[in-house]
């Protein structure tokens, strides 16, 4: 997970790699998601989301679709 | 607290408080216990995706996310402490982690451009530094693997 000045940069690290461009996040996004993962992961019962929870937690920021299912076996 | 329970609170504790991973040998020593048993817990918890042993170094901690065992691109100072995180996520999950004020030192994932980034107030804040002065500048994530896959080889993802 990368962090790029702008999606022109994507694209051709995309295309050098012979990757295809994936969904982009914006940093207010990804701020959400860390802190979701992350605000409790030093206390003694911390836990990484469960599939559900992951879903739940990506349609909060409007990440939906089989890319962010994390059950989705075919992509 | 159960053992594995008791091996990952410790791992988080030094990583936490001194910016740096431990290996098996001194959170057996923190806490007690045979090395081997600790580096059995670490593959325990790697199975339960909150600790990636290195691979090949079974007791050497290659990840306990969101912070890495190796320098990477993404250098979290905090509290004149300089933590490194696995990606782009973990940087802000870093700070999200401590709690506190952040700023990230990073770069674009193709050009190599300094790119960094400021977490104060709850907020994230883009910055780019050019000749000494910080500029806001548009940034992204990308994704490269579907989130089914993370973790079948996480250390790429």
């Amino acid at each position: 997970m990368l962090l790029f000045r702008s999606e022109e940069t994507v694209k051709a690290w995309c295309t050098a790699r012979g990757l295809p461009v994936r969904p982009l996040i914006n940093l207010d996004q990804l701020w959400f998601l860390a802190q979701a993962w992350y605000e409790n992961r030093l206390t003694v019962d911390s836990r990484r989301p469960g599939p559900d929870e992951m879903t739940a937690i990506f349609a909060r920021v409007g990440l939906t679709g089989p890319f962010w299912d994390p059950k989705a076996d075919r992509l | 607290m159960d053992f594995d329970t008791t091996v990952k609170t410790a791992v988080y504790r030094v990583a936490a408080e001194s910016a740096r991973m431990p290996g098996a040998g001194e959170v057996a020593r923190e806490i007690g216990a045979p090395v081997d048993e600790v580096i059995a817990a670490f593959e325990r918890l790697h199975e339960k995706r909150l600790l990636v042993p290195e691979p090949g170094v079974p007791a050497r901690v290659r990840m306990a996310p969101p912070f890495s065992g190796v320098e990477t691109p993404f250098l979290v100072r905090v509290n004149g402490k300089g933590y490194y995180a696995n990606c782009v996520w973990d940087a802000l999950g870093v700070a999200a982690a401590l709690h506190a004020d952040a700023v990230v030192e990073a770069s674009d994932g193709h050009t190599g451009e300094p790119m960094g980034m400021e977490f104060r107030d709850g907020a994230v804040v883009p910055v780019a530094v050019r000749d000494g002065a910080p500029l806001p500048m548009e940034a992204v994530a990308h994704f490269a693997v579907p989130a089914a896959r993370w973790w079948a080889d996480i250390i790429f993802t």
